[in-house]
């Protein structure tokens, strides 16, 4: 009995030491995360060697790892991922096995996710809302000179000019004008305002980051503006900028343009960045031949300084400042400023020329801070303060544009986070008080063959010579403000369900009290195929004058019902997105419907007269129903085509009749193809955009020779793009429009445009033809 | 007219430079290939190191194994040299074989890239 203890002992000694030796020349684990469920998974790749040596190995596909000892001196072992906290370890001479735990770094408060080399243009996989990404990497496949020229190669977002004579663009989503969809800079809303005609033009393309475009309802947060969707802009920002980054343009127009943007960063918190854009077009041109200026002068100046403070993980503040100056002249071509007089004198001889001049002096402004708690909830306090100055004046022939408006806006945010993601909820306040002072000065001019019987023929004379004329001043002084709360609960079963509930009661002052529910619902099917669903409310304040621009180059004659109401909507959208591989490279296919039922809205109807314009409440049905159909594919390693079509029906009431709504073309199609070589050293990049016929404004009470088709006519659009990367630069050559087409006489009467149907606002299609274009694009890191 | 040729002009200069700016237009180009060995540490070192190299003088095709350390260089022989091309890897804050890391490019690599990383 004794010696059986004293074997086994030895034994057991004898075990231990080998073992003993045998732990001392390995070092065996698995480094593991746990999911948003509680689940425990491998993690593959992690970086894990010895500290102070390179002696190290990575993890395999389920996460464990093998590493010899021998030699090791202070055995500490480094464990790291990138989006990980990475973690040192002390090994000890028994520990054999090591089971390490990473935690990913907890994202701040946005809520798009990018990691990797993101694709040019990527529908959010994370995000429960329909959200389409467009990086730099898409930006920079076309001109894109400024953020309306940036949905050139994107499906969901049609961009065209609003009249033939001052250069404004405008955007269409989900089939309705851009007015409906709020426009945001870094989640702020500032493209609002008297800054719907322009603001467009206002944010420079190498300024940008990134564009997000979620189409449909979104979130209560950021107020009650948005019933199509939002478009959100991100800047560059100092902590991640480029020491200097510089860009010139110039095309065959002779316009040119210089971008610089250049970061420092002060300490490991603080940083700043200064962004300048300068554009110039003072080439006068009329290939139509009608007298007209094709393109307007402008020069742009815009400036932005902006400073980030930044104490990872716990505090975030982003202050900016942005200014710009800009002169748009334009009309007909011997149209000389400084001999013009606002009177009638050289209107019935037609010796007098039409012209029109706009300058805008804007300041902008926010504040963003945001406090991070890691109290287990992962909660944050988020304060957005912003504010803008907006001075805008014009003339368009002898009538006077005036606008000015001052906004100041809040928005305090509170999020929190329960259960490992799964239950998250914001809740807040915001306030707005928006100052205008706006007034449009029209001359209405009449001339004697209107004042005839209709038993009389008018003669030539008749019809040119000017009896009378009166001012009519449509001022539009206004103030309103509005004070809100909003809470919005969201359910997170990661890979599987989303859904976000939100609900907000404002209190405005010009149209009292008011809630917008909102509902998002994302369902994943298998793990390629989801199914997004959205239903809420949207409301808005029309700003009449502002956002009918057009409307002014022509002489029609304004007319405002009493009584005017807010605009108010619903807005249903259902998308299906399938993702799959093909060629051995992924592959989506996205199909979406949206509805927008307008609740009140004010129509423009520029079809009950030519030479009137009205402007009343909606007395019946609007809306706006769309489906599109989109694949993105690979063919060949590096590249990407982009494949979509969308089918558009939009009719409004008006005079108590549903009608199809103007401007809208009835389907679009896009197909849209990108090549790089290796290292992307050459790009190719081409896109064709297939625009289908768009009820014009009616022209049937015109007299015959002015009178228009119904209809637009079907049109294609080309452009392409071949861009050369070299160690610090790159160089980039376009062209748009390279086949050419033109809208023949977008401007009625372009002769006499003092005449009673003078009308540059229906125009559908491109004024100028082909134009190249060619930049170099220079960063310093 | 007088803009057009202007213009002309300008496209054509953009192209010339598109085409053979940065390579050198002689002719007997020799295409050797070299592999050399680095303290690349995991694959944003692959694409520092390929991206890095891939636009410098002379260099046809960079392809680096993470496993091994080993860069294997495409490079024309009348526009650089291998102790050029190691030259150019040591600038990027990389041992090439040899040659050790510059030590200011060095500092500027982010933690998971340097060979011995303390804790980040």
């Amino acid at each position: 009995m004794k010696i059986h203890k004293i074997i086994l002992f030895v034994f057991t000694m004898a075990g231990a030491l080998s073992s003993l030796s045998a732990r001392s020349q390995t070092v065996q684990g698995t480094v593991w995360e746990k999911d948003a469920g509680g689940k425990v998974t491998g993690l593959p790749g992690v970086n894990v060697f010895w500290l102070g040596t390179s002696k190290g190995t990575f993890t395999d596909a389920a996460g464990r790892f093998k590493l010899s000892r021998s030699g090791i001196k202070s055995p500490k072992l480094v464990v790291s991922l990138l989006g990980y906290h990475g973690d040192t370890i002390s090994v000890s001479a028994d520990n054999s096995k090591l089971s390490i735990n990473l935690v990913p770094v907890v994202q701040n408060l946005s809520e798009v996710t990018i990691s990797g080399k993101p694709d040019n243009s990527f529908i959010s996989k994370l995000n429960a809302r329909q959200t389409t990404v467009i990086t730099t990497g898409e930006l920079q496949r076309a001109a894109c000179c400024n953020l309306a020229e940036s949905f050139e190669t994107n499906a969901s977002v049609d961009v065209s000019y609003s009249d033939a004579v001052t250069g404004a663009r405008q955007i269409q989503l989900l089939g309705l004008s851009g007015i409906y969809s709020q426009i945001m800079t870094e989640n702020v809303p500032l493209i609002r305002g008297l800054a719907t005609a322009y603001g467009l033009n206002y944010i420079p393309g190498s300024w940008m980051e990134s564009i997000q475009v979620a189409k449909g309802t979104s979130s209560v947060i950021q107020g009650y503006e948005s019933i199509t969707g939002q478009i959100n802009v991100e800047y560059k920002k100092p902590e991640t900028g480029n020491k200097l980054f510089v860009n010139l343009f110039g095309n065959s127009n002779l316009r040119f343009e210089a971008n610089a943007d250049g970061s420092i960063k002060i300490n490991d918190k603080l940083s700043t960045s200064l962004l300048i854009h300068a554009a110039d077009f003072r080439h006068k041109f009329d290939r139509n031949g009608d007298g007209f200026m094709d393109m307007p002068k402008v020069t742009t100046l815009t400036g932005f300084n902006r400073w980030d403070y930044i104490i990872a993980g716990r505090w975030v503040s982003r202050l900016g400042i942005k200014y710009l100056y800009e002169d748009r002249n334009g009309g007909q071509m011997d149209f000389d400023k400084s001999s013009f007089t606002f009177d009638t004198n050289g209107i019935t001889d037609n010796t007098k020329r039409y012209g029109i001049g706009v300058k805008t002096n804007r300041l902008e402004a926010f504040w963003k801070n945001g406090i991070m708690f890691h109290n287990g909830a992962e909660s944050s306090l988020g304060l957005i303060v912003s504010g803008i100055n907006h001075q805008q004046d014009g003339f368009y022939g002898i009538n006077k544009y005036h606008g000015h408006e001052q906004n100041l806006n809040a928005n305090l945010i509170f999020t929190s986070q329960f259960k490992a993601n799964k239950h998250r909820i914001s809740t807040g306040f915001s306030y707005f008080i928006d100052d205008y002072s706006e007034s449009f000065l029209q001359t209405r001019l009449a001339y004697r063959y209107q004042y005839l019987p209709d038993s009389v023929t008018p003669t030539y004379a008749d019809k040119f010579t000017l009896v009378g004329d009166s001012l009519v001043p449509y001022i539009m002084d206004r103030s309103e403000w509005a004070a809100g709360a909003f809470f919005e609960y969201t359910f997170d079963i990661k890979d599987k369900f989303t859904l976000i509930a939100g609900l907000r009661g404002d209190y405005n002052s010009q149209f009292g009290y008011f809630l917008t529910p909102r509902l998002h619902l994302r369902l994943n099917l298998t793990k390629n195929l989801s199914v997004r669903g959205s239903v809420g409310k949207g409301y808005r304040s029309p700003n009449l004058l502002a956002e009918n621009n057009a409307v002014f180059i022509s002489q029609r004659a304004l007319f405002f019902a009493p009584g005017l109401s807010n605009e108010e909507a619903w807005n249903y959208g259902l998308n299906l997105t399938w993702n799959f591989t093909m060629f051995n490279q992924k592959a989506e296919f996205s199909v979406d419907g949206y509805r927008t039922s307008f609740v009140k809205q004010v129509v423009v109807d520029q079809d009950s007269l030519p030479t009137a314009v009205f402007f009343y409440n909606l007395d019946g049905k609007s809306y706006a129903n769309v489906l599109q159909a989109q694949l993105i594919f690979s063919p060949v390693q590096r590249s990407s085509v982009t494949a979509a079509f969308r089918l558009n029906d939009v009719k409004t009431t008006e005079g108590g009749v549903l009608v199809k709504k103007a401007m809208v073309n009835a389907y679009k199609g896009l197909l849209t193809v990108s090549y790089a070589t290796k290292f992307e050293k050459w790009k190719f990049d081409l896109t064709g955009q297939l625009n289908g016929p768009a009820r014009l404004p009616d022209t049937q009470k015109m007299p015959v020779a002015l009178q228009r088709p119904a209809y637009s006519p079907v049109w294609f659009n080309l452009l392409g793009q071949i861009t050369r990367k070299f160690k610090y630069f790159d160089i980039y050559l376009g062209g748009e429009n390279l086949t050419n087409y033109r809208q023949m006489d977008p401007i009625v009467e372009y002769d006499k445009p003092w005449h009673t149907h003078f009308d540059a606002s229906m125009a559908w299609g491109p004024i100028i033809g082909i134009s190249v274009y060619a930049g170099i694009r220079m960063t310093i890191k | 007219m007088k803009t057009t040729r202007i213009f002309a002009g300008f496209f054509l200069t953009v192209l010339c430079t598109m085409m053979f700016g940065g390579t050198a237009c002689s002719q007997d180009k020799k295409i050797e290939t070299i592999k050399i060995k680095t303290s690349a540490m995991c694959n944003q070192c692959k694409d520092r190191i390929e991206g890095g190299m891939a636009f410098e003088k002379g260099v046809k095709d960079v392809s680096l194994d993470v496993e091994t350390k080993i860069v294997t260089i495409k490079y024309n022989t009348k526009s650089t040299t291998p102790d050029e091309l190691r030259k150019k890897i040591s600038k990027l804050g990389y041992d090439a074989d040899d040659v050790p890391c510059d030590k200011v490019a060095y500092e500027k690599l982010p933690p998971c890239c340097k060979k011995d990383a303390p804790k980040h």
